[in-house]
């Protein structure tokens, strides 16, 4: 027989992205159906194949990170790691908890205070640091040996690692238990939220912070996803007759979580609840995917089961929702395969803020509890052209209500992988 | 406590020392040193000038896909090769039934842009040193749609589920050094919780190109003994000047303890424990007091259900730096207290070099095989102990040892501990 899990709770949450730096401005953004897709303004792109992107625009890193040595030492991604986790961690409380205690308690405290990050940022731009030595040696691998010190950062190695948000936010922020550094493109934030709360269940840790983040915006990024067919001309539109493709974003999303029963004895303000999760992937290599979404449905039959709940108490489906033909298609497929006749109300939020590749999951996880919360499920503001093969599916361009206060957040990415991710939210009565 | 035990049903490596499990697991017996000169390109300029190089790998003979290979980079190539042998080891591999109960997860290198793709761009886009976004469009420079797949973070794991058929859980994890550890660690913990049935777990790197040497250079972290290369890597001697960069792979095929008794699979070792920590002190710095090392060991063990009167033999991560192999001992005395004399410690970087993302995969094949044939490997090179270091090492040569547990330290950059606790099969009651 299976045992009654522990029942985990989000006390802590944090986003950034190009349509705001708070859960209530980038929510307002979705409600009011204002999209920070943009033109690329880091380079000129007038004449690329794609040159939208929504960015990060007019914010000070100073606004992400206070700590301007630190600046030096990372890399653009990790600003945005770093804001959002401090954001979840801050708004928890759970700092305050530690400052009453002795220092043998703190120290119990901390080491039982888990890390789990997802992690995605420029797989190219890093290496550009290297361009001057490459044209100062000439091509001869002699000289790039030689002038290698005089010209390059010595710290560059540190500035680009991967685990850079997992290791500052525990060394920021006194965390110093068990953890993660997931690198699994688009699913690598919700994977983070998936194993800290099995940290949680499995009484590894008695708090996590989860975070993902990324800053795919880069040119060869640019590129490289328009020649592959994946870039939207000019609007992301999910589920559309007329989408054409993607649009890449930048930010992060984090979440805390604790044991429900430890939240409400220290009183703390309960967002919502984790309920679980399934991850499956679709062996189909970097790029492809399976027209089925048999992947997708798999993931989410796992999530349901893991969550211990059925189809009919789903109230409402955050759809990945990129984009791309392919993806919406085997999307809305898997979708009806599961809840047949009965879908909740469905939507999607990248329309809004572009795709934030690793940190995709965790923005639109902590943007489900919002809408939960809120009792509202934001409409599809670029939803013009419904597809026909989709009418079976409650889209809309404007917002419907959820069914229950419980909701199912779809994650995809590259290497055929699949999250879903269930979480209910602590709905504030009417007062 | 009743849960789901894991066994080791197949190992596979490609390391410096030998393409196959055989040949480096003798060279490990035998106290051979993988390093040498580099030649995968001319580091005559570079201040270090060895590594630990995999030799004449054909990753053609292993893997019958051409089209496969394209998209695989050098440690792409080292990992599918290390997992063919792991489950032909282990008899056993996904069907059609089984594939979405098998899982996945996988240490990544950090690196997935290659040098000459580096050069490419730079040649194309930034001759002067400095990147012109507009000629990425301008004609000179051509996207190369394969290029962009293998620099993709989870294209490894995307690749090794294609090729084998996985469809259930699958992860890519980094956290600097550790990432093997945490790769190993995932997996036992996904299998705990029930996810899955049947894990390929492992890491592959290869650093060992101009950027990824450039990058340890400019920390002064790589011994820089290019006179004598052989011994250039001699954990806790007092001469020690840093560690010896090498490449490989590592996997492991794991299973549900029950089920791998039921079809008379040779178990080599239980995976019975995990442990992780942040230590949270310093990017590059690890305590000198071994805090953070010291939390992952005891809840490795603690996840084990053992205590350290159970272990016989510990591979520790014993790079061969100052800081590390210091730092290390003080925690290993910690953990160990009156044990410290009786525990076998040695490092198997003194032969193997270190090889980042997959040190620590491989490293628990090192485990499995060591508690197999009863033999602690030898910690080779040691000639002149630093008395900081005070354990019980295993000096001059291997020696027999029955060993009832075992510990592998996976310590990274940036403060990511990983412990791993391995088993003898006799030890282990069936359930």
């Amino acid at each position: 027989m299976r045992a009654v899990k522990e029942r985990i709770a989000i006390t802590g949450a944090g986003i950034v992205c190009g349509a705001g730096l708070t859960v209530r401005e980038i929510w307002n953004a979705l409600r009011e159906g204002r999209s920070a897709v943009a033109p690329i303004r880091q380079w000129d792109a007038t004449t690329w194949p794609a040159r939208m992107a929504a960015e990060l625009v007019g914010v000070d890193n100073r606004t992400l990170v206070e700590d301007r040595k630190l600046h030096k030492t990372i890399s653009r991604t990790d600003l945005f790691g770093l804001y959002a986790a401090g954001r979840a961690i801050e708004e928890s409380g759970v700092l305050a908890v530690r400052s009453t205690l002795s220092d043998s308690d703190a120290a119990e405290y901390s080491d039982r205070s888990g890390v789990f990050a997802g992690s995605g940022g420029g797989a190219y731009g890093s290496n550009y640091d290297f361009f001057p030595l490459l044209t100062a040696a000439g091509g001869d691998l002699r000289a790039f040996g030689r002038e290698l010190a005089a010209t390059v950062n010595p710290m560059w190695l540190l500035k680009h690692l991967p685990n850079n948000v997992l290791c500052h936010v525990g060394i920021r922020h006194g965390f110093k238990g068990t953890n993660a550094c997931i690198t699994n493109h688009c699913v690598s934030g919700m994977l983070a939220i998936a194993e800290a709360a099995a940290a949680l269940h499995a009484g590894e840790a008695d708090r996590a912070v989860a975070v993902g983040h990324d800053a795919p915006i880069e040119p060869e990024t640019v590129l490289h996803y328009a020649q592959a067919g994946l870039l939207a001309g000019d609007a992301l539109r999910p589920f559309s007759a007329e989408r054409d493709g993607t649009v890449l974003g930048e930010g992060a999303g984090a979440v805390l979580l604790e044991r429900l029963a430890d939240a409400k004895q220290r009183g703390a303000t309960v967002l919502g609840e984790y309920l679980g999760s399934g991850c499956c992937n679709e062996a189909m290599g970097v790029l492809e995917l399976r027209p089925d979404g048999d992947g997708l449905a798999r993931a989410i039959r796992l999530a349901l089961e893991d969550a211990a709940i059925s189809v009919g108490d789903v109230g409402m489906i955050v759809a990945h929702g990129n984009g791309t033909q392919i993806s919406d298609a085997s999307e809305a497929l898997a979708i009806g395969e599961v809840f047949s006749h009965h879908p909740p109300p469905i939507t999607a939020f990248k329309w809004a803020f572009g795709h934030l590749i690793a940190a995709s999951g965790a923005l639109d996880l902590v943007l489900a509890l919002q809408a939960l919360r809120a009792q509202e499920v934001p409409g599809i503001a670029t939803l013009t052209a419904p597809d026909s093969a989709f009418a079976a599916l409650p889209l809309s361009r404007t917002a419907q209500r959820p069914r229950s206060d419980i909701a199912l957040v779809l994650c995809r990415g590259f290497g055929s992988l699949n999250v879903a991710t269930v979480v209910r939210a602590n709905v504030p009565s009417p007062s | 406590m009743n849960r789901r035990r894991i066994a080791i049903t197949g190992i596979g490596m490609v390391t410096p020392l030998g393409n196959d499990v055989a040949t480096t697991w003798l060279g490990l017996r035998e106290g051979r040193s993988g390093v040498g000169p580099i030649t995968n390109f001319d580091a005559s300029g570079f201040s270090t000038r060895i590594g630990a190089e995999v030799k004449g790998f054909d990753a053609e003979a292993v893997i019958q896909d051409r089209r496969l290979l394209k998209f695989a980079s050098r440690s792409h190539r080292f990992a599918l090769g290390a997992a063919t042998e792991a489950l032909a080891d282990a008899g056993i591999r996904p069907d059609d039934t089984t594939a979405p109960r098998w899982g996945c997860c996988v240490g990544a290198g950090m690196m997935g842009v290659s040098f000459e793709e580096l050069k490419l761009v730079h040649g194309a886009c930034a001759a002067d040193g400095e990147l012109h976004p507009a000629e990425f469009v301008s004609g000179q420079y051509s996207s190369d749609p394969v290029g962009f797949c293998r620099s993709q973070a989870n294209a490894g794991l995307a690749l090794v589920t294609r090729h084998f058929g996985i469809r259930g859980y699958a992860t890519s994890v980094h956290t600097a050094c550790a990432s093997g550890g945490q790769a190993l660690g995932t997996a036992l913990k996904v299998m705990r919780r029930g996810l899955a049935d049947y894990v390929l777990a492992g890491g592959y790197d290869s650093m060992l190109n101009p950027i990824g040497l450039s990058g340890f250079c400019l920390l002064g972290a790589l011994s820089t003994d290019n006179d004598q290369p052989e011994r250039a890597s001699r954990p806790f001697d007092a001469t020690r000047n840093g560690f010896v960069l090498g490449e490989g792979a590592g996997f492991l095929v794991l299973e549900e303890w029950n089920a791998a008794r039921k079809r008379g699979a040779h178990i080599y070792a239980e995976l019975a424990g995990d442990g992780n920590s942040l230590s949270s002190y310093r990017i590059t710095d690890s305590h000198p007091s071994g805090d953070g090392p010291i939390q992952a060991m005891r809840q490795s063990l603690a996840s084990a259900g053992l205590t350290v009167e159970d272990l016989d033999y510990i591979n520790a991560h014993g790079t061969s730096t100052q800081m590390n192999d210091r730092s290390e001992c003080a925690a290993l005395r910690a953990v160990l207290g009156t044990q410290t004399e009786r525990v076998a410690v040695s490092s198997t970087k003194s032969c193997m070099g270190h090889l980042i993302a997959a040190a620590g995969a491989i490293e628990a094949g090192v485990c499995a095989l060591a508690i197999r044939d009863g033999i602690a490997p030898v910690n080779a090179h040691l000639e002149q102990l630093d008395p900081e270091c005070g354990v019980s090492l295993v000096r001059g040569k291997s020696r027999p040892l029955r060993i009832r547990a075992a510990l592998s330290n996976s310590l990274g950059f940036g403060g990511s501990n990983s412990c791993l606790t391995f088993r003898h099969p006799d030890e282990v009651a069936d359930a």
